[in-house]
């Protein structure tokens, strides 16, 4: 019997010959991470447990600040200064206030490999999946232990795979292929499972698309998403690590707990409804509710190939009257290429805010919290009740769907725009 | 692992970790104050908070502690008094915090026939949880092997020093 990726990953890390689903390891780990959220909490465990004792490896450590940038608030910024001398102390990266959403910087610094097993304090560091790592948001006492011993505990999760096949419509996106497979699969489908997607439309998927898709698993409690690296991801890896790496993919005959096929050749733009990622409905259905307003990024949403969807339908347009549009690129170097190509100039003529890279409207801390009773369309990856301000309503889309509904006001199909 | 007695508060189906530890909160690093805001984003939550007891148990449905990694989540609740969760099924992290930080977790498929206010005994290595109340006995789905072993040790990191990073 063949391997899948998880039992790959966890094999070589755990320096076994072979793992199968439901073995407990010890894997080394190759990127220990965390955020100014968990961050502050990892230090001061680590500080009670450990003391002064450096960690087991300072260059596998990264710390990257992703949602108060710059602080607005007094315990946001101790909490920053907390990890900055934290970093210095133990010789760790650290990417500070100016660098944005935590999993895209650390893949744009060429901190991520396939086979790597990578940690942090973020629920959907499992996007990393597409380049082929096992990357798991963990709480602060895993990180902690990690810094200390440089090994970590798993159980060895059973593989499901997902088959996605058909040609994706016009304004259709990976957004609403997630979305069509939350409808399905639902919140607690996939508890503790690894996902290995495969078929023809994931093969045509770019690596921004790749990263919406593997970034929602966290929403269908699955523990990792992948998607074996293709030729021009490799490459891309390559180019980002500065040396050739090693693919990875599953054997032929490995063994998955279960395969379920799905067919998006006919697939219309979806919407999660309030308040669950699989309360999820076709577009037209929901079309015409009035938004007060509309928030395009996150590490689901946040890539430019994102922005310049969104770009697209806002050319030349403007934000309805009384509707607030707020675009955060994920990361500096996304925001850069969005200036350089014009797209800033866009968004501003459209009427939208465009702040800094961070995790923006995923946190109730970022500028943009709603009040009760208002109406949010986001291109996040979360609805749940009161996430961003008590009594506030979330609908999540693609960035498509959400240029669309600023431009009108109200849900709108871009097909109808 | 001690055996454990006490009254339940139940909870519904699919209670995020934004409902049992609110994102507005997450800057704080003090435990104790951590554990005054437990499941402060459920609505009608202000019962619990007020009357919540060292020693009760919270009961869920299924799906317990999904979306964030904040391990505030698993602190608050195990800081606010609650010896044991039992719910239909957990969310990952929420599991794996909650064996990290050695609060005791027990996947009962019959936690919907539990309600507020039954006095539950439980019996968290093998399982066993007798509802008090409604004189019914269950057994539960407990922690198991090394998970286990961690429970015991006190945490992750009490394990870890324990066998001096030998694992």
């Amino acid at each position: 019997m063949g391997a899948t990726i998880i039992e790959k990953i966890l094999a070589r890390a755990s320096g076994k010959k072979k793992v199968s689903a439901g073995d407990r390891v010890w894997a080394n780990v190759d990127l220990a991470t965390m955020r100014d959220f968990g961050g502050p909490n990892v230090v001061q465990e680590y500080k009670n447990a450990f003391g002064n004792k450096k960690v087991w490896d300072g260059s596998k450590v990264a710390i990257t600040f992703d949602l108060h940038l710059p602080p607005k608030e007094e315990k946001h910024a101790q909490n920053q200064q907390a990890c900055r001398k934290f970093a210095k102390e133990m010789g760790a990266k650290l990417f500070d206030v100016n660098s944005g959403v935590g999993q895209h910087i650390l893949y744009e610094h060429g901190l991520v490999h396939p086979w790597d097993v990578i940690i942090g304090t973020d629920s959907h560091m499992n996007l990393l999946g597409v380049f082929g790592a096992f990357a798991t948001g963990v709480g602060s006492t895993d990180v902690a232990a990690t810094f200390a011993y440089g090994k970590l505990w798993y159980k060895v999760p059973e593989t499901h795979k997902y088959i996605v096949n058909g040609k994706l419509q016009k304004y259709t996106s990976a957004k609403d292929v997630i979305l069509h497979i939350l409808k399905n699969v639902k919140t607690d489908g996939a508890i503790y499972k690894a996902i290995e997607f495969e078929g023809s439309t994931i093969d045509k998927m770019n690596l921004a698309g790749r990263i919406t898709l593997a970034s929602m698993i966290t929403e269908i409690s699955g523990k990792i998403g992948f998607i074996a690296p293709s030729k021009e991801i490799m490459d891309e890896i390559d180019r980002r690590t500065g040396k050739k790496n090693e693919p990875i993919s599953a054997d032929k005959d490995a063994n998955y707990e279960k395969v379920i096929e799905f067919d998006v050749d006919k697939l219309e733009p979806q919407i999660a409804c309030p308040h669950s990622p699989d309360n999820v409905k076709a577009v037209r259905e929901v079309a015409g509710r009035p938004v007060d307003q509309v928030f395009i990024g996150s590490c689901t949403n946040g890539r430019y190939d994102d922005m310049e969807a969104a770009a697209k339908l806002l050319k030349g347009k403007t934000v309805a009257p009384g509707v607030r549009l707020i675009i955060v690129p994920s990361t500096m170097e996304v925001a850069k290429k969005v200036v350089e190509n014009g797209l800033h100039k866009i968004f501003l003529d459209a009427g939208a805010v465009v702040p800094n890279p961070s995790c923006a409207l995923c946190t109730i801390g970022h500028p943009g919290v709603l009040a009760p009773g208002e109406v949010m369309v986001s291109t996040s990856n979360r609805n749940f009740p009161g996430k961003i301000g008590k009594g506030g309503e979330i609908y999540l889309s693609s960035p498509e769907v959400a240029a669309a509904t600023a431009i009108k006001g109200k849900i709108t199909d871009p097909r109808d725009v | 692992m001690a055996k454990f007695s006490g009254r339940a508060w139940k909870f519904g189906d699919d209670i995020d970790t934004d409902q049992i530890y609110p994102g507005k909160y997450l800057p704080l690093t003090d435990k104790a104050e951590m554990a005054k805001h437990a499941m402060e984003g459920v609505e009608g939550s202000e019962k619990f908070l007020k009357g919540v007891k060292k020693g009760d148990i919270l009961v869920a449905l299924k799906n317990f502690g999904s979306g964030s990694s904040r391990e505030h989540a698993a602190i608050a609740i195990k800081g606010a008094g609650i010896d044991v969760v039992i719910a239909k099924s957990f969310a990952r992290i929420f599991y794996r915090n909650c064996i990290n930080t050695a609060l005791p977790v027990l996947e009962l498929p019959e936690a919907d026939e539990i309600e507020e206010g039954d006095v539950l005994e439980v019996d968290v290595e093998n399982g066993d949880v007798f509802n008090k109340t409604k004189n019914k006995r269950y057994k539960a789905k407990p922690v198991s092997g090394l998970e286990m072993e961690i429970m015991k040790a006190g945490g992750l990191i009490p394990y870890l020093k324990l066998k001096g990073g030998n694992v």
